[in-house]
C-alpha cells in the first residue's frame, strides 16, 4: 500500500492514546478481560474511544482531538471514571504503568483479530512480550514538512518524556533497575528505533518509504515501531516513548508539555531558520541518551547533541519547563507544566512504585496501589 | 501368602492414586476432557462395592486427607472472592440467592413427587443448592480460564456453598429433633455453627498473614505456611464439630483482604495440591455403591436436569442487569452444574454427627456419580464456549 497523502490538520492540536492494564482483583495478575469490558462499554456512550489491544488483558483508550490542555484533561478524567465504573461492575482492576510487574508473557491470550494474529505468528514470543503499556501523543502538524521537522527537532527531548513518564521498573516479578523497562521490549522489534533523517515529506515518501515498501518488509506506517513516527492519515506526528503513567493527570500534562515544545520549535524555526536545525549528527548521542533515561530516569545524565555537554535529565527538564512558560501561557497549560515540575523534583511514577514495593512488601501490593492511583483522589475511598 | 494380604491392603490407596493419575493424564490427552472426571471414574470402579480393591472409606487417614484437600481448595476459592464486588454489583449476589432458592424449591417438590420422605427431600434440596468448589476451582485452574463466566462461577460457588451448609445444617438439626417446634432452635444452632466456623477461619486469616509479615519475607513461598494452616484448621474444626467448609473459605477470604502474596505460581498449591486433588476425587467416588447409584438413578437424572435448569435460569435472568451478555449469563449458570465432592463430604460430616441418612439418600449417590464424571465436563464446555478457556487437547 503506497503511503497516504499527509492529511491537513490544525497545527498544535493534540490527542492522547493510553494502553491500560486489566487486572484480576483476586490475584492482581493481568486477566483476559477485554472482551467483557468492551461488551459492557458498548452498551452506553463512551467519551472518546476504546479499542482492543494485542492481548486480551489490555485495552487502549483515546481522547478526541483538542487544542488545549483543560478540555483534554477533563475528557481523560471522564473516560477514566467511565472505565472505573465498568471495572467495578465486572470486578476488574484498571491500572496505568508501563509494565505489569509480575505477569508472565506466556500466559497472555492474543485478542482474536486478524492483524493481532498475524503479528503473533510473525513475531512469536515477542508479540506476547509486547504486553507492555504505553502512552502515545499525537500533535497536529499542518503539513508533512512540518511533521518531519518536528519529528527530528524533538530528538533531543525524547529522554525528557521517557524519564517523566517512566512507570515500568519491575519485569517478571523483579526490579529491572530500569525506570522504564518497557522500551527494552519495544527495542526488540526489527522496525523500532528512530525514523530515517530527512526533513522533507516528499523525500521521506519517495526515497525512503517507497523503497521500504518495495522490499516487502513493510506494508503500512503501522509496521514501524519508531519512537516518533509520522501519521499521515491524521496529519500528525506520534510520540511513542512514554510509559502509560499511573494517572490520567500525568498523561494530560505530558501531552501539554509536548504541545508547548512543538510550539517553541516551530516559532524558533520561523524566527531563525537554519539555526539549531536538526541534523543527522544529532543522533550520535540519541541511543545513549535514551538508554540513560530508561535506566536512571530523572537521575540520568544526557549528552547535548550539539554542544556534547553533559547535563542531568532532571535539571534539563526543569530548565526547559521554565523556558516553555510563555508558550504554556499562550496555550493555557501552565498547570500542566507545574504538575511536571513537581514530578521532576519529587520523583517519577517508577519511584512511587518502588516505594510501594518497599512499603507493601509484595508486587501484588504494588499493583493494588497502582489501581488506586488510577482511580484518582475522588474515588480512592471506595477501595 | 497370608502375610501378603495386609501388605496388599496397605498398598491399595497409593496404587489407586497412581492409577487414577495415569488415567487422568492419558484420558485428558486422548479426549481433551478434564482429568478429574477420570479420577472419579477410577475411584468408583476400584471401590469396595465394585471391584473391591479399596478398603471401606472409614479406614485410615484418607478421609481426613480428603478433607484437607478440600480445605486447600476452599481456601483458594475464598482467596479469589472479592466482597467489594458484591457491593459494587449487587445483582451478582441477588442472582446467587435466586438460583439457589429456586433450586431448593424445585428439587424439594420433585423429590416429594417421587415419593421421597419429607425430611430426605429437604436434605436433598439443601444439598442441591450447592456447587462443588473442588470441581470448579480445579477445572478453572486446569484451563487457566479467565473472564466474566469464570469470575462469576467462583463467586456464585462460594455463595452457594455457604447457603447450602446453612440449609443443610438446619435440616440436620431438624432431623435430630424431628419436631416443628424445634425448627427455631435448629435455625439458631445452624446459624451459630456457621458464625463460629466463620470466626475461626477469620482468626486464621488474620494471624497467618501477620505471621508471614513478621517473618519479613511474605514474598517467599507462602504456600507451605498456608497449607499447614489449612491442615490445622481442618483438624480443629473436626475436633470442635464446626464446618470445615465455611472455616477454610473464611480463612481464604480474610487472608485475601490482608493482601499477603499468594501468587500465581502457587495457584492450586502446586504439586501438593495436585496430589491431594487426585486423592480427594478418588476418595469421593469410592464412597459410592453401584447398587445405590442404580436404585436412585431415575430421580437423579431428573434432579440433575432440574438443577441445571433452575441454576441457569436464575443466573441468566440477571445477566444483563449485572453487566454481561445473556449468553455469558447462561453459560455461567450452566457452569454451576458440578456438585459431587461437596455433597459427599457434607454427608460424611452428617454421618459423623450421628445422622444415618446416607442409606436413605440413594438418589444423591446417583446424582453424585453422574456429576462426578459429567460435572467437570459441563463446566469445561461452558468455559470453552465463553472463550475463557482454550479448546480441547491443550486444556491444561
Amino acid at each position: 500500500m503506497p503511503l497516504e497523502a499527509f492529511a491537513p490538520s490544525t497545527p498544535l492540536t493534540f490527542g492522547v492514546e493510553l494502553e491500560l492494564q486489566l487486572v484480576s482483583l483476586s490475584d492482581f495478575n493481568l486477566t483476559a478481560a477485554s472482551p467483557d469490558l468492551l461488551h459492557l462499554l458498548a452498551r452506553k456512550p463512551f467519551p472518546g474511544n476504546v479499542t482492543p489491544e494485542i492481548t486480551e488483558s489490555m485495552i487502549e483508550i483515546n481522547s478526541s482531538v483538542h487544542s488545549s490542555y483543560a478540555p483534554l484533561l477533563a475528557e481523560l478524567q471522564q473516560i477514566r471514571d467511565t472505565l472505573v465504573t465498568a471495572g467495578d461492575t465486572l470486578n476488574i482492576g484498571i491500572a496505568g504503568g508501563g509494565t505489569h510487574p509480575f505477569q508472565h508473557w506466556s500466559e497472555q491470550k492474543i485478542f482474536a483479530k486478524p492483524r493481532f494474529e498475524h503479528l503473533s505468528s510473525l513475531y512469536g514470543y515477542l508479540a506476547k512480550q509486547f504486553t507492555v503499556f504505553g502512552q502515545h501523543v499525537h500533535i497536529g502538524c499542518g503539513n508533512g514538512d512540518n511533521a518531519m521537522y518536528l519529528l527530528h527537532a524533538l530528538n533531543r527531548y525524547i529522554p525528557h518524556f521517557i524519564a517523566l513518564s517512566s512507570s515500568s521498573p519491575f519485569v517478571q516479578g523483579h526490579d529491572s533497575l530500569f525506570d522504564s523497562a518497557r522500551l527494552n521490549s519495544v527495542f526488540a522489534f526489527p522496525m523500532s528505533g528512530r525514523a530515517p533523517f530527512t526533513l522533507s515529506w516528499s523525500e521521506f515518501e519517495s526515497a525512503y518509504y517507497a523503497k521500504m515498501e518495495r522490499t516487502g518488509i513493510v506494508k503500512s506506517m503501522k509496521d514501524f515501531y519508531w519512537d516518533l513516527r509520522p501519521k499521515p492519515e491524521y496529519g500528525t506526528i506520534e510520540l511513542r516513548v512514554c510509559d502509560t503513567p499511573l494517572t490520567v493527570e500525568r498523561a494530560a500534562a505530558l501531552a501539554a508539555y509536548l504541545q508547548a515544545l512543538c510550539r517553541d520549535l516551530l516559532e524558533r524555526r520561523e524566527a531563525a531558520p537554519g539555526e539549531d536545525a536538526p541534523v543527522e549528527d544529532d543522533y550520535l548521542v540519541y541511543n545513549y541518551n535514551r538508554f540513560q533515561a530508561c535506566r536512571f530516569g530523572l537521575d540520568g545524565l544526557i549528552t547535548h547533541p550539539k554542544s556534547y555537554e553533559n547535563v542531568s535529565i532532571r535539571e534539563d527538564i526543569l530548565a526547559t519547563l521554565e523556558r516553555m512558560e510563555p508558550h504554556a501561557e499562550a496555550l493555557g497549560s501552565l498547570d500542566a507544566l507545574r504538575h511536571l515540575a513537581m514530578a521532576a523534583s519529587d520523583g517519577s511514577d517508577a519511584t512511587l512504585l518502588r516505594r510501594q514495593y518497599e512499603l507493601q512488601g509484595s508486587v501484588e501490593g504494588m499493583v493494588h496501589a497502582a489501581i488506586n492511583w488510577f482511580r484518582g483522589e475522588r474515588r480512592f475511598r471506595r477501595r | 501368602m497370608l502375610e501378603l494380604l495386609p501388605i496388599l491392603t496397605s498398598l491399595a490407596w497409593p496404587f489407586a492414586i497412581a492409577i487414577a493419575w495415569i488415567a487422568g493424564e492419558f484420558g485428558q490427552r486422548f479426549t481433551g476432557l478434564p482429568r478429574i472426571s477420570f479420577y472419579g471414574l477410577v475411584g468408583f470402579l476400584l471401590a469396595g462395592p465394585q471391584l473391591g480393591i479399596l478398603p471401606p472409606p472409614d479406614a485410615g487417614s484418607v478421609p481426613f486427607l480428603a478433607d484437607v484437600a478440600f480445605g486447600l481448595i476452599l481456601f483458594e476459592l475464598g482467596y479469589r472472592i472479592n466482597l467489594l464486588w458484591l457491593r459494587n454489583n449487587p445483582w451478582i449476589g441477588i442472582s446467587g440467592l435466586v438460583e439457589s432458592l429456586l433450586t431448593f424449591i424445585v428439587v424439594y417438590l420433585l423429590a416429594l413427587a417421587f415419593g421421597t420422605p419429607q425430611l430426605t427431600s429437604l436434605m436433598l434440596a439443601a444439598l442441591a443448592m450447592a456447587t462443588s468448589p473442588a470441581t470448579v476451582v480445579r477445572v478453572i485452574n486446569e484451563g487457566r480460564s479467565s473472564g466474566q463466566v469464570t469470575e462469576r462461577v467462583l463467586h456464585l460457588t462460594a455463595q452457594n456453598c455457604v447457603l447450602a451448609v446453612f440449609a443443610f445444617n438446619v435440616v440436620v438439626a431438624f432431623w435430630i429433633f424431628r419436631t416443628y417446634e424445634d425448627l427455631g432452635d435448629a435455625i439458631w444452632n445452624s446459624f451459630v455453627l456457621l458464625a463460629v466456623s466463620l470466626l475461626t477461619g477469620a482468626v486464621f486469616g488474620l494471624t497467618v498473614p501477620a505471621l508471614l509479615r513478621a517473618l519479613r519475607n511474605p514474598n517467599q513461598d507462602a504456600t507451605v505456611a498456608f497449607a499447614l494452616a489449612v491442615f490445622l484448621l481442618v483438624a480443629i474444626t473436626h475436633a470442635a464439630g464446626l464446618s470445615p467448609v465455611v472455616a477454610t473459605l473464611a480463612f481464604g477470604l480474610v487472608a485475601r483482604h490482608r493482601r499477603v502474596a499468594f501468587s500465581q505460581a502457587q495457584r492450586g498449591f502446586g504439586a501438593l495440591g495436585d496430589l491431594l486433588t487426585v486423592l480427594l476425587f478418588v476418595f469421593a467416588a469410592s464412597t459410592l455403591d453401584w447398587r445405590q447409584v442404580a436404585a436412585g438413578s431415575l430421580l437423579a437424572l431428573v434432579l440433575v436436569l432440574a438443577r441445571l435448569v433452575t441454576k441457569t435460569l436464575g443466573v441468566t435472568a440477571f445477566a444483563h442487569l449485572s453487566g454481561i451478555s445473556w449468553r455469558k449469563g447462561a453459560l455461567a449458570g450452566v457452569a454451576l452444574a458440578p456438585l459431587s465432592v461437596f455433597v459427599i463430604l457434607l454427608l460424611e460430616h452428617a454421618r459423623q454427627a450421628g445422622v444415618h441418612v446416607v442409606e436413605e439418600l440413594r438418589s444423591i449417590a446417583a446424582v453424585t456419580m453422574l456429576l462426578e464424571v459429567f460435572g467437570p465436563i459441563i463446566i469445561q464446555r461452558a468455559l470453552v464456549w465463553a472463550h475463557e478457556a482454550p479448546e480441547g487437547q491443550h486444556a491444561a
